[in-house]
């Protein structure tokens, strides 16, 4: 099967960047489209197209659009979440870098739909090439009058763009820990409804605030401009649309591809020209949070937001997410998964904010086990002790980036416990040397204290 | 609470009921059943809390179909008890298997980088994370990792000292300085398991409230410089007590062992402190059990001092006192308790006949019943504490408020913060510190930093505003006698003529006048308004302004010493008797008193618990006087400058000694409580009297210092209901039986600072 091309169509025409060339390549036609129609009428578009959150949780976007107070009592705010920090994901990066219109016309309508009055995309920190690229984008929108007052000449519609900058945190990117920082606050997660109202009541500011991904913002766009029924005529019933897939790892031509959603999660791999280096040993289909899914069992999943893979513990059975973000990382049989596993944990340690115990406790703790695992000091034990870890942070934590860190370790073991097993007995890896990470970069010597 | 909705909830298959928005684990407490947390506490926000998750319970809420049947539909997470509002139709489990699991769960990861240094954790015995793992804790831990390992004591302030190993990031301290004393100095630094709480940039923690996050650390993690390594809570005996170190009277409790202060905690009274304290009355407090303390009485023989027996320092005493027949003085009193100060004037009034009494150490003194009384039908404070969270607006005027009223202080943030009250800063340009750690500056709507001497001319410029711009009820108005002699009077102070004279900008005036033209509005007026050449002038403006806003009632010149009301209401002032009785014939006041003991008209001088030289604000009349004076008596804790000077100084209980009452700025009689005796050789100051008096054939003595309160119960209508039975744990405020709230204007014209200084 081949790519569905809807946000990449144009993605390789040169100077698609600019608005010029994007508007010949009928950029900005879904705004104008919108701004036709009642704001009622944009979001039931979004309604009948069935877009789902590109960010992680598929969750259904004309809800949080529609949930929008119709009042502006207080000013509404519009927000992307362009922290794209999920490892494996680099979708918003090239969308931003190649298309930085096509996601503002995104916002334009949703500012539209919602009645808002400033958005801001809230960009990963490292992320500065696609910055830059948004910057001058928003310029030249500005120039248009796609931006600032009265926009397209619609008396009344006025949209101030700002761009923020993260600071270098995973976790800014859950999008109260995202407001929080946006709001000059410590990177931290806010509390959620029911325990405080939703963000399209009180979001940033204490203003209802829409946020959502840079990708589905950039697909609102072409639902607009193409139609809701005809978005919805792709993908499967409960996940409609098309979705960029990043994909990494041992395949011959890594990168981003847009596939109809239920896309199989094998001939991915063979869209992405095959595994390398060996055969197919496992794939974690969207993002590091997700569980990994062994080769026998990768003919069975779909990449679609139904589609869950189901990990049983002690006292109650879990259904994890497959699609999540689009990272689709591939890896070939001479992969240790328990060195992949202990830098999966490695990250969700460095990234936990700390706020709350079982998460800021739990992931050092399961890195440390991983780690004495892995330099050959595992114990009898360690496996179920990691299992009941990841049980006690599962669920537990404040936000979801707990759940994260827990799931690809239950995962793992689920599915690799063998690998663990020999680590612990043989106190060496499995699948060979070559396997282990390499050594650190031995220092700049003009970087030492010592005299060269 | 009247109006929030009932809402029907469950907890563990109890029915009950709670107000719609309260926490479930308030709810459960209501009904006992305990849910163990660490992070939770009721007045600070939960914004930045529900992070420590031990507080996790099951939950169910209906949920309907959409046929319209209902099915209890259980949330697939654990929920923190802590911030879950409840909504009709919750069900809460607090003790299923799975809660169970998972409070072993979040305590172990607590454990695991705890250093388990319990035995030598000022903590241990009183401390939450202990006993919520006895209760609910894994029995062993399966970590046998490296744990995380920090120096044991960072000092963060010259208070308290902070051991990260212990630090379980429930973010109660960096929640207090956030949400309730308004500094912000305590955040979290790092992140991750790195996290440690921290200030800014390593600077010091320079909060005037920084004790409290000690109490507030459930865990020995905030320690107090002062008790660090002193004593094992058990060990500890406690009473309740009354701060001494301002006027405010916070509720606190004297933690002692072997006759020895070892700390201050807050005790929690709603009216007053709430559970806070500042770090003056925290910290301050240890002059009960300085080693300098004087425990005999003091003769002074060739220029030095020698104990003496108290029969034979009564005996001196009385031959002297008889010498000096009429000229006898007594000052000070601010220091001594209700029962002390009701015996002393009743020994100067009964057995010596002389009104020469006063607590004022100046530089003003006018008749008592003058001034805001003779207007308002009130001395000093007469909104109560807690009333300034119902205010629209407060007015803080002159003062520099948190040194003045630390506790007020932290209601006017309150008011602010939790009621949205708007803040109106007018203090001298002197006080302008917006970058201390913690004033009214910060978060007041409106600062206005006049140039000293010029209050009357903006409080002019204010009313020209609130009179030509139509900001008050004209129904209100059209009642008010004489409108037209402040009209006269502000007429020609348009802002911008006020904002020239007083040096701050007329926008901030007319932005002022806004906020405080409300019935809702509240004065507090500080040291600079009560020592000001022409206080009397800023006082009236004062007036005018409340009277014309409709706030009679809310004027406020607080106090500022421990018992200084107390001094007033029990008649330590020439000119009245206790309940500010006026006299016909007042005595010497405290100025006229010293300039007596110089000139030779007093010769005996009896000082009660002040050190004049250094609180009198002319040192050096006070100096003389007591050089001149023929005899001096002190009665003090310790050999103070002015004990120096003395005859015979007698040594007193501290408040850690004796039980008794202060009179708080609002009026509040709050009782505190021996705690411990330090030599049976100091004596209450009640005691000295009634010996003294007995002696010289006056009074029968009393007994207790309970029996001086039912006396002054007794006799002193205004203290009609402060029997001890009835003031409780909690003090009762006593009331101005007419307060006369419908006072008239009067005319103030405005004297420019140049003549002050003439
Ligand atoms: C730890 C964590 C990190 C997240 N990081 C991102 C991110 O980098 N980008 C993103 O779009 N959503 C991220 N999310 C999901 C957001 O919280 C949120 O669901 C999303 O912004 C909603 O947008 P959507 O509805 O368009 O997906 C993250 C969630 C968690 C729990
Ligand atoms: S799970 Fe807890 S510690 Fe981890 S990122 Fe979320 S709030 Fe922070
Ligand atoms: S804080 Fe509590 S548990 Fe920790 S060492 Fe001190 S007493 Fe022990
Ligand atoms: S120092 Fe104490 S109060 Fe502050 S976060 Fe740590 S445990 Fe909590
Ligand atoms: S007490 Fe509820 S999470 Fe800490």
């Amino acid at each position: 099967m081949a790519e569905t091309l809807v946000l990449l169509k144009h993605r390789d025409v040169p100077g698609i960047e600019n608005i010029d060339i994007y508007e010949q390549h009928g950029g900005y036609a879904g705004l104008k489209k919108a701004l036709a129609m009642e704001r009622d009428a944009v979001i039931n578009e979004i309604k009948t197209s069935g877009l789902r959150g590109r960010g992680g949780a598929g969750f259904p976007a004309w809800i949080k659009w529609s949930g929008i107070p119709k009042d502006t009592k207080k000013p509404h705010y519009v927000l992307c979440n362009a922290d794209e920090g999920e490892p494996g994901t680099f979708k918003d990066r090239e969308l931003m870098l190649k298309l930085p219109h096509m996601v503002i016309e995104g916002m334009i309508i949703a500012a539209y739909a919602t009645q808002s009055a400033k958005g801001y995309i809230y960009i990963r920190g490292e992320f500065v090439e696609s910055a830059r690229s948004i910057r001058r984008a928003i310029d030249q929108a500005y120039k248009k009058g796609y931006l600032g007052k009265s926009i397209c000449g619609k008396e009344g519609f006025d949209f101030d763009l700002y761009i923020h900058m993260g600071a270098g945190s995973y976790e800014c990117g859950e999008e109260s820990a995202l407001m929080s920082s946006l709001m000059g606050e410590r990177g931290q997660p806010r509390l959620k409804f029911p325990h405080a109202p939703l963000p399209i009541h009180e979001g940033v500011w204490q203003s209802p605030t829409l946020i959502n991904n840079v990708e589905t913002y950039a697909a609102a766009s072409q639902i607009l401009a193409h139609g809701g029924a005809w978005y919805a005529t792709m993908g499967t019933e409960n996940s409609k649309g098309t979705k960029i897939i990043s994909v990494s790892g041992h395949v011959k031509k890594p990168g981003n591809y847009e596939v109809e959603l239920g896309y199989p999660v094998l001939d991915m791999i063979e869209l992405a020209g095959g595994v390398t280096g060996g055969k197919l040993k496992a794939v974690i289909p969207g993002g590091s949070s997700v569980p990994i899914i062994p080769a026998e069992l990768c003919k069975d999943f779909k990449l679609d937001y139904d589609a869950h893979q189901v990990v049983q513990y002690s006292m109650r059975t879990m259904r994890l997410p497959v699609v999540g973000s689009g990272g689709f990382m591939v890896f070939n049989d001479k992969t240790d998964i328990v060195v992949l596993m202990r830098r999966t944990a490695e990250f969700y340690t460095h990234e936990s904010c700390g706020k709350c115990t079982p998460c800021r406790e739990g992931t050092r703790w399961i890195f440390k086990i991983l780690s004495r695992i892995t330099t050959g000091g595992g114990l009898p034990g360690d496996i179920d002790l990691l299992v009941n870890i990841c049980d006690q942070i599962d669920g537990r934590s404040y936000c979801g980036l707990g759940d994260a860190a827990a799931w690809p370790i239950m995962g793992a073991i689920k599915h690799f416990r063998h690998e663990f097993e020999y680590w612990i007995e043989h106190k060496r890896s499995p699948v060979g040397e070559d396997c282990l990470p390499p050594a650190p970069e031995p220092l700049n010597p003009l970087l030492t204290l010592t005299p060269v | 609470m009247a109006d929030v909705p009932m809402v029907n909830i469950k907890i563990n298959g109890i029915a009950l009921q709670a107000p719609q928005g309260e926490k479930v684990i308030e709810a459960a407490r209501r009904i006992n059943v305990d849910i163990p947390f660490f992070c939770y506490h009721p007045r600070l926000t939960m914004e930045n809390g529900a992070n420590c998750r031990m507080c996790l319970v099951e939950v169910a809420t209906p949920r309907k179909n959409p046929d319209g049947s209902v099915v209890m539909a259980k949330m697939p997470k654990p929920q923190t008890a802590c911030s879950l509002p409840v909504s009709e139709g919750m069900e809460v489990w607090t003790e299923t298997e799975q809660v169970i699991a998972d409070r072993r769960g979040v305590l172990e990861f607590l454990l695991i980088n705890h250093p388990l240094d319990c035995p030598i954790c000022d903590r241990g015995g009183e401390c939450p994370l202990q006993n919520n793992t006895i209760h609910y804790g894994p029995p062993t831990s399966r970590f046998i990792e490296e744990k995380r390992h920090f120096p044991k004591a960072y000092p963060l302030s010259e208070y308290v000292v902070f051991d990260r190993e212990r630090c379980i990031h429930c973010a109660r301290c960096t929640r207090f300085t956030q949400d309730i004393s308004g500094d912000a100095q305590l955040d979290f630094l790092f992140r991750g398991a790195d996290m440690e709480v921290g200030t800014f940039a390593h600077t010091r923690f320079s909060s005037r409230f920084s004790g409290n996050v000690i109490e507030l650390c459930p865990v020995g993690a905030l320690l107090s410089r002062t008790y660090r390594f002193k004593a094992r809570p058990w060990d500890l005996m406690t009473q309740k007590s009354i701060c001494t170190q301002c006027s405010n009277g916070c509720n606190i409790k004297i933690d002692h062992r072997v006759s020895q202060l070892q700390r201050v905690n807050a005790r929690v009274n709603e009216a007053v402190n709430e559970e806070w304290t500042c770090d003056r009355g925290k910290f301050g407090m240890d002059y009960v059990s300085s080693p300098d303390r004087i425990t005999t009485p003091l003769v002074k023989r060739d220029g030095e001092f020698q104990p003496v027996t108290w029969d034979e320092i009564n005996t001196l005493i009385i031959d002297r006192l008889q010498e000096a027949g009429a000229k006898v003085g007594g000052i000070g009193g601010t220091r001594s308790s209700n029962e002390d100060l009701y015996v002393w004037q009743k020994f100067f009034r009964q057995t010596l006949r002389v009104n020469n009494l006063d607590h004022r150490m100046g530089p003003h003194f006018r008749p008592t019943n003058s001034g805001l009384y003779a207007r308002f039908g009130y001395h000093s404070m007469n909104n109560a504490i807690a009333d300034l969270e119902k205010m629209k607006t407060i007015l803080v005027f002159g003062s520099n408020l948190v040194d003045e009223q630390p506790i007020i202080y932290l209601r006017v943030r309150k008011a602010w913060r939790a009621k949205g009250a708007g803040i109106v800063e007018a203090v001298p340009r002197s006080m302008k510190t917006g970058e201390e750690a913690n004033h009214v500056g910060e978060f007041a709507s409106v600062r206005l930093y006049y140039r000293p001497g010029t209050e009357v001319a903006l409080l002019h410029g204010l009313l020209n505003v609130m009179l030509y711009e139509n900001l008050l009820s004209a129904e209100r108005l059209g009642e008010i006698k004489n409108l037209s002699i402040v009209q006269n009077a502000v007429k020609s102070w348009a802002p911008e003529i006020a904002a020239k004279e007083c040096g701050v900008e007329a926008d901030a005036i007319r932005r002022a006048a806004r906020l405080l033209a409300t019935d809702q509005m509240a004065i507090l007026a500080g040291e600079t308004v009560t020592q000001h050449p022409y206080s009397e002038d800023i006082l009236n403006a004062l007036g005018n302004l409340a009277i014309l806003t409709g706030n009679p009632g809310n004027i406020n010149v607080p106090v500022t010493e421990n018992n200084q009301q107390g001094a007033m209401d029990m008649g330590i002032l020439p000119d009245v008797l206790p309940g500010y009785v006026g006299l016909d014939q007042p005595g010497l006041n405290t100025k006229q008193m010293l300039q007596g003991a110089v000139s030779g008209e007093i010769e005996a001088l009896w000082i009660s618990g002040v050190d004049l030289v250094n609180r009198f604000y002319d040192r050096d009349l006070a100096r003389r006087a007591l050089e001149a004076c023929s005899f001096v008596v002190v009665t003090e804790h310790t050999l103070t400058e002015t004990a120096q000077l003395a005859d015979v100084v007698l040594p007193t209980q501290s408040v850690a000694e004796r039980d008794g009452t202060f009179t708080n700025v609002e009026r509040r009689v709050q009782r505190f409580f021996k705690a411990f005796e330090i030599s049976p050789e100091i004596h209450p100051e009640w005691l000295i009297f009634s010996q003294l008096a007995m002696r010289m054939g006056g009074t029968a003595p009393y007994f207790s210092a309970r029996d001086i309160l039912r006396e002054i119960a007794a006799s002193v209508p205004i203290y009609q209901a402060c029997t001890p039975r009835d003031l409780g744990d909690q003090g009762v405020r006593w009331h101005y039986p007419a307060a006369n709230h419908t006072a008239d204007l009067v005319g103030v014209e405005y004297r420019a600072p140049a003549a002050v200084s003439a």
